[in-house]
């Protein structure tokens, strides 16, 4: 292949990769935009404007999605890194089918134990609730969390945490002083890869939160259903905002250009 | 039989890519086995690579029995380069390894496995085609990746650091099999190493390089007897450089005059003396110098003694039983050879 | 504290979310599709679901195009993945840009991308206005459907555009630990670019890019959300038709949805295998 046709496919190719939220961007200013006009006839910030108000519910929803994010995030670390640490650093027996269990979530689609579960939080009482919500967005982010903090544990020497021990720390000590440091750099990017992993859910939101938890994709979902385009657009940027900025962000501190990113699938 | 020429070769690297070559300019000898020596860094992988066609250099000429081959991709060039580590393809058998080059140029098969089966037993490694390349030893390994080298039979076969991941034992089998194919196939062999003791014994002819630049190309008893400057002479284990000035074959410096072997270089500079090239004598004997004995370490089979003259020290190497006598704190006598003198120029 | 039960101890939180809420809910839906429900007296286990949802064409059809999305999808994903990756392993000049650009929808939700396909590819969306623009077409009925269209080009679309870069990145990622010194002996030994790449890149990369094509599949084959947004009515993607099933008024059809979760299960579980297989292939140790 010649550098010039090389060149050529690698632009066409980018070009197609950042095409699709070109239309959102542009209609999140527009008023009007018909067939077959390829920019607005009227421009406007009316969209913005409009997810601003608190009628439009999108600013509840954003806090409902940062919120229930962030709760799964901080409880799969807490559930995440004993488990992490236990598959990375230790053998036992079972392990094998531990693992398989782990990695489950990821290729079996939600609908497939959401279903299930569905009928089961009813009588707990858990659906219609942003505590539902948040349980059930553990099962696909916690496999993430485990899964690269049990490669950090694996890297790690337990020596060293013996060699703080000696020293005369106390476990505490240890793991606050020792441990943590060690560990900070896969904590960092499995907490993003849950973050955005429960950012992105909506089928498992739909059926447990019941239209009741609504967040950023449920709203999403039904502005872009019902033809309000500009405020889909408006809403669709706001969207994909965390996940562009930490993209920012990891492609310039990390030196894998961005590799650490490479196993996420919201 | 191929004769290698280089011909003011450079390759600058933008990145942390690779060390750079300036203007190297060389000539290695039909059928011989050279040794491209340096510290790592200097610029001796690139030069190899350059030759096998995997980089393209900025400027300058390779050529083949005077034939320009720049523009031969390395697929057709013919000069086979064994990486370091061997670099055995994991997913394929020994076998089909070895018989990887001939399967690309589309051999028969038949062929093909006869071809292979006898160039393992040329490796000394009979039947041991259909195992896996994970399965054999680091030797193995080497010698299975030398072995899918030469079975294409090429015009010139580039070694890089055959030997550098064996141990002690392995090595020297290693070295005895490279030396006899080389000579047995008589096909001209480069070889990159950064270890002198390496490239002396293997190489018929020593290019020593450092910082991308050719520094001395000669047999490898030149190194050692007439070593171009300091950083050779060291870089081959020399010791003992006393500043001063060389000129009508006297050397004028604070151990007095002394005399010098013919061709010696002149001007000022360092001369220099190999540790083991030092000898005791009697104290008044001719052209002795007085010493005082300040450290003595058995090395086993060798003894070094450091001395002190005025306020030069020096460092001797003497069988054990020589330089028993001596303890520190002891005077003694010493005799530099002058066939075992060498004038270094100071580099401009 | 013996070992062991340390390490019980740290497992269990996990493995009451994984098993408890993940295994559980799988078996409650295999309980319920087999009308299997002590509590409500149905003590019978009996495959009825399984028999009605089997027997009916609705259901074969929104396999066969939920199979058709996901093989599709996987597929393109996976050649244009590994062209991409080929090419962008060796920008030099401007390769951050690229790098950067190639990861921007890694971390955007697949339902933005699905409504940016939307606006781009629907009779009256950006395409139609330019082939109007160059007098290709004189409505939006004349553009070809490309959304909510028998073929599901627009699904498929989609998850191309999604998933080439996440295969991609992988890909780039596993080219960058095997390094350039293999092909190097290749190509040294006689191997063209071309069999240097066929013969000695492609068989390291393989199991890396299967077991990343296998969690593509399974996604594409599962997600509701995508086929709902672009895919045509009927027949309906399964994920879609499992959707409708739960949700129905009738009562009567939660079985038969429980039954196609559990299709759709089991297709995952062929799956997993197969990525176990995948991923002991991968190349180890030596390097």
């Amino acid at each position: 292949m010649t550098a010039a046709l090389r060149n050529l496919s690698l632009a066409l190719l980018i070009v197609w990769l950042v095409l699709p939220l070109l239309p959102l961007a542009v209609w999140s200013v527009a008023k009007s935009w018909f067939f077959p006009d390829l920019l607005p006839s009227v421009w406007s910030l009316d969209g913005w404007a409009h997810v601003a108000s608190p009628r439009s519910g999108v600013l509840a929803a954003l806090w409902e999605t940062t919120l229930i994010a962030g709760l799964v995030t901080a409880l799969a670390i807490l559930i995440g890194l004993p488990a992490a640490r236990a598959l990375g650093m230790h053998r036992f027996r079972g392990k094998a089918g531990v693992e398989m269990l782990i990695l489950a979530p990821i290729l079996v689609p939600g609908l497939a134990y959401a279903l299930g579960l569905h009928s089961v939080f009813i009588g707990l009482g858990l659906t219609n609730s942003r505590a539902g919500v948040v349980i059930v967005h553990l099962i696909p982010t916690l496999p993430y969390m485990i899964l690269v903090l049990a490669g950090v544990f694996a890297n790690l020497s337990p020596d060293m945490e013996a060699q703080a021990r000696s020293l005369g720390a106390s476990p505490l000590r240890v793991f606050r002083h020792v441990t943590l440091p060690a560990i900070r750099p896969g904590l960092i990017v499995g907490a993003t890869f849950a973050f955005l992993v429960s950012w992105s859910q909506y089928v498992l939101t739909l059926l447990i939160g019941g239209g009741r938890v609504e967040t950023l994709p449920l709203l999403l979902f039904s502005y872009a259903t019902s033809g309000r385009n500009d405020l889909t657009g408006a809403i669709g940027m706001i969207y994909i905002l965390p996940g562009v900025l930490i993209l920012l962000f990891a492609s310039r501190h990390l030196t894998g250009q961005g590799a650490g990113l490479g196993g996420v699938r919201p | 039989m191929t004769r290698v020429t280089l011909d003011r070769l450079t390759k600058h690297f933008a990145g942390a890519d690779g060390a750079s070559v300036r203007d190297l300019t060389l000539e290695f000898p039909c059928g011989e086995l050279t040794a491209l020596l340096g510290p790592s860094g200097c610029g001796k992988t690139t030069t190899m690579k350059m030759i096998a066609g995997l980089i393209r250099p900025c400027s300058g000429e390779v050529r083949f029995d005077g034939r320009s081959v720049l523009h031969q991709p390395p697929e057709v060039r013919g000069a086979v380069m064994v990486f370091q580590n061997g670099l055995l393809f994991p997913f394929l058998s020994v076998a089909e390894n070895v018989g990887f080059g001939l399967r690309m140029r589309g051999t028969p098969r038949a062929e093909i496995a006869a071809r292979v089966e006898a160039m393992l037993d040329r490796v000394r490694l009979p039947g041991i085609g259909p195992r896996r390349v994970q399965d054999l030893s680091g030797g193995q390994q080497q010698r299975v990746a030398l072995a899918r080298a030469l079975v294409t039979e090429p015009r010139v076969l580039l070694l890089d650091e055959p030997l550098s991941n064996l141990d002690a034992h392995l090595r020297s089998e290693m070295r005895d099999l490279i030396r006899d194919l080389q000579r047995e196939t008589g096909i001209t062999t480069i070889l990159v190493t950064h270890d002198q003791e390496e490239a002396v014994v293997l190489a018929d002819r020593i290019a020593l390089m450092f910082d991308g630049e050719l520094r001395q190309f000669a047999p490898a008893a030149e190194f050692y007897a007439r070593p171009r400057d300091r950083q050779v002479a060291e870089f081959f284990g020399g010791a003992n450089f006393v500043p001063g000035r060389a000129a009508a074959g006297v050397f004028d410096c604070a151990l007095g005059r002394l005399p010098l072997p013919a061709g010696a270089p002149e001007g000022t500079g360092c001369l220099t003396v190999r540790p083991e090239n030092i000898l005791l004598a009697e104290p008044g004997d001719a052209g002795a110098l007085a010493v005082t004995v300040i450290d003595r370490v058995f090395l086993g089979t060798q003894t070094r003694l450091v001395v002190l003259a005025g306020d030069l020290t020096l460092v001797l190497i003497r069988p054990p039983a020589e330089a028993a006598r001596l303890s520190p704190g002891d005077a003694a006598a010493i005799r530099l050879p002058p066939e075992a003198v060498w004038v270094l120029p100071e580099r401009p | 504290m013996s070992d062991r039960r340390k390490i019980v101890l740290m497992l269990v939180p996990a493995l009451i979310v994984l098993g408890g809420l993940f295994l559980g809910g799988l078996g409650i839906g295999l309980a319920r599709s087999l009308n299997w429900m002590p509590v409500i007296g149905l003590t019978e286990p009996n495959l009825d679901a399984y028999r009605a949802v089997l027997t009916d064409p609705d259901f074969l059809w929104s396999f066969a195009l939920s199979f058709h999305i996901a093989f599709t999808s996987t597929l393109l994903s996976l050649v244009i993945a590994i062209a991409a990756a080929l090419m962008i392993r060796r920008t030099g000049r401007g390769g951050a840009l690229v790098r950067f650009l190639f990861q921007l929808n890694l971390t955007v939700p697949h339902l933005v991308g699905a409504i940016g396909i939307l606006y781009l590819f629907s009779q009256s969306g950006s395409f139609a206005r330019l082939g109007y623009q160059v007098g290709l077409i004189d409505r939006p009925a004349d553009f070809p459907a490309l959304v909510f269209d028998p073929a599901a080009i627009g699904i498929i679309l989609q998850y191309v555009w999604k998933e080439v870069p996440f295969i991609g990145v992988i890909l780039l990622a596993q080219m960058q630990t095997i390094g350039a010194d293999y092909e190097s002996a290749a190509r040294s030994l006689g191997a063209t670019r071309w069999q240097a790449f066929r013969h000695v890149l492609l068989p390291m990369i393989l199991p890396g890019a299967l077991a990343a094509s296998i969690i593509v599949f399974a996604f594409a084959f599962g997600a509701y959300e995508i086929p709902a947004l672009l895919g045509q009515n009927h027949p309906a993607a399964l994920p879609v038709l499992a959707w409708r099933s739960y949700t129905d008024v009738d009562l009567a059809a939660r079985p038969q949805a429980m039954a196609m979760a559990m299709v759709i299960a089991a297709m995952s579980l062929v799956l997993i295998l197969a990525y176990l297989r995948a991923a002991r292939g991968r190349i180890g140790g030596r390097r």
